[in-house]
């Protein structure tokens, strides 16, 4: 299996990004290229779906950090789902699920964009 | 002329390659819950390890490919003891300085993360120069 996955789809007007496998040194210029081809395509709202994530480093969430002013400046955001306990801590750890909008479900996440929760 | 081995410990030598990073945070986490320690902890673990050994690759040797990092795993009776070392210089305890992570949420930016990580989820890291090397030891205290 590949160190990393990423699946894109588009719900409601939202960017679910479904990244797969590990994000860190070694795979984190794959994440980076992903999310920044959003930003360039104009997709300013993002979801990371964390379900098949099995674990993010400092490079990584260095990689969202690069970004969440520039897609908060153009009206969107970065918003996160399903993750695992130990990459919820990762974010905890850090004082990130301030900074980010953390939700149990995709669904809740959709929902919460829309302004309908 | 080598010292007789460890019964407690074990070493693993990686070249200078992220590629190998999934490979050692693996080892580092099964290794955690031989241990001992739950799933959550040894995820820690394995997190702060990636961490050092990524700091090693990235730093120390620039991401050059062609260089050692040396890991070594020790079972003490009440810790798991981690040493990584490499050639390509360090840190020292006193030049480490961890950011202050709401001043970091108040003013993004990349990098700066991983020291962090790693001094919230072991109990102890500690830097220094030895035998013409730089070494990084983490400890993280197994339930009692």
């Amino acid at each position: 299996m590949a160190d990393l996955l990423i699946q894109v789809r588009e719900v409601d007007g939202v960017a679910v990004m479904r990244p797969e496998g590990f994000i860190n040194a070694h795979t984190v210029r794959m994440f980076e290229d992903a999310l920044e081809k959003l930003v360039a395509e104009g997709r300013f709202t993002i979801l990371l779906d964390c379900q098949g994530l099995n674990y993010i480093s400092s490079a990584g969430l260095g990689a969202i950090m690069g970004l969440i002013e520039t897609v908060r400046d153009n009206g969107g955001d970065i918003l996160l789902c399903n993750l695992h306990e130990n990459v919820f801590a990762i974010f905890d750890t850090l004082g990130f699920t301030q900074l980010y909008r953390v939700f149990p479900t995709e669904a809740e996440a959709i929902l919460a964009v829309a302004g309908k929760a | 002329m080598r010292a007789a081995a460890d019964p407690e410990s074990f070493r693993l030598v990686i070249p200078s390659q992220t590629r190998y990073l999934n490979l050692v945070t693996g080892l580092a986490k099964r290794a955690s819950l031989v241990a001992g320690m739950d799933d959550a902890t040894a995820a820690k673990v394995s997190i702060a390890v990636d961490e050092a050994v990524t700091n090693v690759i990235i730093h120390a040797y620039r991401g050059e490919s062609t260089h050692q990092v040396e890991i070594e795993l020790r079972f003490r009776e009440e810790a798991l003891e981690i040493r990584i070392w490499n050639t390509g210089g360090g840190l020292h305890d006193e030049d480490v300085v961890l950011p202050d992570p709401k001043e970091y949420v108040k003013h993004p930016r990349k990098g700066g993360l991983g020291l962090l990580l790693m001094s919230r989820f072991m109990d102890e890291i500690h830097f220094k120069d030895t035998d013409g090397r730089s070494e990084c030891c983490m400890i993280k205290r197994t339930p009692a």
